[in-house]
């Protein structure tokens, strides 16, 4: 049976995630040297905005207007019509992985038994099957897996691939959800948006974290200041979230976030385990600490020793002199 | 209320000495073994809303049969008995098995809420809450920062991390809840409760005492690891220790060169 | 006749339960985790920890000093002192306050009816009230039998006046054990005094003044002064006139708690300088390399385990009923207290000058480990104690 791989979309303010544009590349580009096909899925109150767009990277989009969303989860309703593309030869899915994502693969792996590869950062394509690489363990593996069968889920990290449209766009084709989903639904009573959960860490190119050293709420000032300069998003250590200054969303580590950036600039960050294991994979890693000693040492590229309050405003201005201002 | 939390004995991270094996499969004799950290969130929270609303919480693991020793840290804590589900065909089981099992293990069980950890360290597809809910035809209120069952109502309500703050979800129970660390920090096990978890009651079960279809289809896991290698080796990084204006040229200089500003 | 335990000696086959080594891993765990990363803190605000306290409570850490029967885990002395032991390992003053609460509770555990102990153990194995052992005075510390404050008697009330020095969280505590004269008249000044449990709340008790330590500097001192405090009969502790014998006999059960205290003060300070050791480097090599080093980190090893096991293989003595308890009580505290002092002075040294500052921890263990050596019974008294039962056997 020859290969179908559907990208399920991601909607955020009516639009298509960025995310869900390189998880469509991705799809293409496998379904190109697997011989196959590759199509899209938008599950949303109003997925025609979305739909269109993802279309601009696959030469077909279902764009199922699910109202129900709107008041209740997502991922049982996208579940609905995935058994039904299944029957319709669907072979692979493929996510960005998200929360709704996570949800969603679980979903498909309880109800259609398939093997799950999550949080890939590179996927090729091997002649029978994927071939998924992923980092295992905190870091300390990258392992590359396959499926046994010819079947499977997998759930793709930002950045695995650069979102690419395909050279002309693809058919949209319109319906109505079909049904209610075979498992119950959860209602979604309200949406609440908090200041300070926005900006996503895991597809930033800069992150800028406070650890410890930040000594309270009022120090993440000077980290607010420096991921602006930088053009980064705020990451956080577990001591400051624990320590109430800063909210969960922005932890990075192994109960928190894991994060890949281009540029990880730790403050007073001292580097324990399990922030480590969030972070370490970073391309440069650049931490100022008045510790020589800190463990994150082991794995800065560049550890600046000193005070991260004379240094951090020193450094944002440096930067800005040298932006021109 | 029965609370029923799935605990997952895991390689402690903290040790910093988890690996694979030869066979590419993870060597669990590596490393000591923990209670996986977002499952003891999941515990703590079940124990504080048994504590306000009565009842008792159990605990459910699919591990190797030493798991017992990690399952009574958990049982210290304050489960009250503790479910042990076991065989040597499980060994390395792939994600759809170990839902199929746990599913299978979980039926046998009266509970108003099953809580699981929303992912584990030693493995991260996130997805075995979930995919029990769907074999189990379950409502699931997935990344839960906060817990609120009515019971007299029959209903939970869910604080769900989201990316732009949180969602408010309900659904009827019996639910399926996946946890994350917004939902407080765990208690140390008590004395009290260490001496009393030696003599709660951990029931062993083996793929025969469960009624389902368990094999995998054609008798191979779903998924293999191919090949496993240690991370890229990062070059030797620099120490430098200067006042703050030169130390700020120096990183700016290293970015530049880095071609990140 | 040389005195003989009518057990068999325990000693040479110190083998930790199950049991045991499960509570001592808790305890150390939770010192290690929570304790250890307050000590520095605790030292230098110099107050009393109330959130220790708490933390004790909350895991039945109090409990393991009382029966079962009045709400504790009904552990034995070897199970409380490694649970010492663990606590003053991260916090001198932290494995104190399980410590000073056990030594209070020790006169109602021995001499206290059934009655007196339902009435107040409970609330102290749960930790919820705090108790003292008030026996010093400015003029009574070696010398005990020199006590001075007052009990007379009046209808059914003692009424108590006088005062008390260097006691040992009565700022805080419920509940202070004091030592008073009831029998002046008595010939033998160790007939003279009685054991009276004195509620802190009752008028004309006072808190005179905290004492400024060199060390276990969160562990707060106190003067006390009582005016006229008025309190029932039945606050009474054994029979009149057995107040001495009351305390002697709490000794032999408290005084392995603060050999416990500098063990642990001691296996810290270990701890700290040879993780140091490997750390530090001069000349292009760590100084754990250096034989100096090496040497000194052994013999604090050995004079750190010696004391250990001389410490546990007493508590078992103790428990076992030894009729020379008061001895093994004497020599376990003998041996420990000169180790604490000896392996944090080294563990000073190890750390060079940067253990004479209060950025590394070991200064604060020298200077927590020389209360060892003073409370409790000096050194010398200890040693008078140990010969005395040395010598007994000879005559």
């Amino acid at each position: 049976m020859a290969p179908r791989i559907l990208v399920v979309g991601e909607v955020i303010d009516g639009a298509m995630s960025r995310l869900s544009g390189e998880t469509a590349t991705m799809a293409r580009l496998l379904a190109g040297a697997a011989g196959g096909s590759a199509l899209g899925l938008v599950v949303d109150p109003s997925p025609d905005a979305a739909a269109a767009e993802l279309a601009a990277y696959l030469p077909r989009v279902d764009a199922v207007t699910a109202l129900a969303t709107a008041g209740e989860t997502w991922a049982p309703h996208a579940l609905a019509e995935i058994e039904r593309l299944a029957t319709d030869g669907v072979t692979h899915v493929l996510l960005g992985v998200t929360a709704d994502a996570r949800d969603l693969a679980g979903l498909i792996v309880g109800r259609l038994g398939w093997g799950l590869l999550a949080n890939a950062d590179k996927v090729t394509w091997d002649g029978s099957g994927p071939v998924v690489e992923a980092s295992v363990l905190g870091g300390k593996a990258i392992v590359r897996s396959s499926f046994t069968g010819e079947t499977g889920v997998i759930t793709l990290r930002p950045g695995a691939v650069t979102a690419e449209p395909a050279g002309a766009p693809g058919s949209v084709d319109a319906r109505a959800a079909g049904g209610s989903p075979a498992m119950p639904v959860t209602k979604v009573l309200d949406r609440v948006a908090e200041a300070g959960a926005e900006a996503s860490l895991e597809e930033a190119r800069v992150v800028v974290v406070g650890g410890r050293g930040i000594g309270g709420p009022e120090g993440f000032g000077l980290v607010d200041d420096l991921a602006e300069v930088l053009g980064g998003v705020v990451g956080a250590t577990r001591a400051s979230v624990d320590a109430g200054w800063i909210a969960y969303a922005r932890q990075i580590g192994q109960t928190g976030k894991i994060v890949k950036p281009a540029l990880y600039l730790g403050l007073g960050v001292s580097g324990a385990m399990q922030h480590r294991v969030g972070m370490q994979s970073a391309d440069a890693i650049v931490a100022v600490n008045k510790d020589p000693d800190a463990p994150i040492g082991e794995i800065a590229d560049l550890l600046v020793v000193g005070d991260l309050f004379d240094i951090g405003p020193a450094l944002a201005a440096e930067l800005r002199a040298r932006r021109g201002g | 209320m029965r609370i029923l939390v799935l605990t997952k004995p895991v390689p402690d991270p903290a040790a910093g000495s988890e690996r694979l094996g030869s066979d590419l499969r993870l060597d669990r004799a590596a490393s000591p073994t923990v209670v996986n950290g977002n499952d003891e969130y999941a515990l703590e929270a079940a124990l504080q809303l048994v504590e306000a609303h009565g009842g008792e919480v159990a605990i459910m693991s699919m591990a190797a049969p030493n798991a017992t020793d990690t399952m009574r840290k958990a049982l210290a804590m304050g489960a009250l008995r503790g479910v042990l589900v076991t065989d040597p065909a499980l060994a390395g089981a792939d994600i759809p098995t170990t839902v199929r099992v746990l599913a299978a293990a979980t039926a046998k069980e009266t509970f108003d809420l099953l809580l699981a950890g929303l992912d584990t360290s030693d493995g991260t597809g996130g997805a075995v809450a979930a995919g029990i809910a769907a074999r189990l035809g379950l409502p699931l209120l997935s990344a839960a920062a906060a817990i609120e069952p009515d019971p007299a109502g029959g209903t939970v309500r869910v604080r769900r991390l989201s990316a732009r703050g949180y969602d408010l979800i309900e659904a009827p129970m019996p639910a399926v809840v996946s946890c994350t660390q917004a939902l407080g920090a765990p208690r140390y096990p008590s004395l009290k409760g260490i001496m009393a978890a030696r003599s709660r009651e951990i029931t062993v079960l083996g793929l025969g005492d469960l009624e389902a279809d368990l094999s995998p289809a054609d008798g191979a896991w779903a998924t293999r690891v191919i090949a496993a290698d240690p991370p890229p080796a990062r070059a030797a990084g620099r120490v430098i220790s200067a006042p703050a204006p030169e130390a700020a040229r120096e990183i700016a200089d290293f970015l530049a060169d880095r071609r990140l500003i | 006749m040389a005195a003989v335990s009518t057990n068999p000696p325990v000693h040479g086959s110190i083998r930790l339960t199950e049991d045991q080594i499960l509570l001592r891993d808790a305890v150390r765990e939770l010192a290690q985790e929570q304790v250890a990363p307050r000590a520095a803190d605790i030292d230098r605000a110099a107050e009393w920890p109330e959130d220790m306290r708490r933390l004790l409570a909350a895991q039945d850490i109090f409990g393991i000093a009382f029966a079962e029967r009045h709400g504790g885990l009904g552990a034995d002395l070897l199970t409380l002192c490694l649970a010492i032991e663990e606590l003053s390992r991260a916090c001198a003053t932290t494995g104190l306050i399980l410590a000073v609460q056990s030594l209070g509770a020790i006169p109602i555990q021995v001499a206290g009816s059934d009655e007196q102990q339902e009435r107040w153990l409970p609330g102290l194995a749960t930790g919820e009230k705090l108790i003292s052992f008030g026996l010093t005075e400015a003029e009574a510390g070696s010398d005990a039998s020199a006590v001075r404050t007052r009990a007379e008697r009046d209808g059914d009330e003692y009424v108590i006046n006088g005062g008390k020095r260097f006691i040992s969280h009565a700022s805080v505590a419920d509940y202070v054990v004091v030592f008073a004269v009831t029998n002046p008249e008595a010939e033998k000044p160790s007939r003279r005094m009685s054991a009276i449990l004195v509620e802190t709340d009752r008028p004309g008790f006072k808190v005179t003044r905290l004492e400024h330590k060199m060390g276990i500097r969160g562990s707060p001192t106190a003067e006390l002064a009582f005016d006229n405090v008025r309190v029932p009969v039945g606050n009474r502790l054994g029979d009149e006139g057995r107040g001495f014998s009351v305390a002697m006999q709490t000794f032999e059960r408290s005084r392995p708690g603060i050999a416990a205290q500098a063990v642990g003060i001691a296996q810290g300070a270990l701890d700290a300088a040879a993780q140091y050791a490997t750390e530090r480097r001069q000349r292009g090599k760590p100084i754990a390399e250096l034989q100096m080093i090496q040497a000194m980190l052994a013999d604090m090893d050995a004079a750190t385990e010696a004391a250990r096991h001389l410490l546990y293989t007493a508590c078992q003595e103790i428990d076992a009923g030894a009729p020379d308890a008061a001895r093994w009580a004497a020599i376990c505290k003998l041996v420990a207290g000169d180790a604490a002092m000896r392996v944090t002075t080294d563990a000073v040294q190890v750390f060079g000058g940067y253990g004479y500052v209060d950025e590394y921890p070991v200064e604060r263990m020298m200077r927590d480990a020389k209360i060892t050596q003073l409370y409790e019974g000096t050194q010398q008294i200890q040693r008078l104690v140990v010969a005395r039962a040395l010598l007994a056997k000879r005559s």
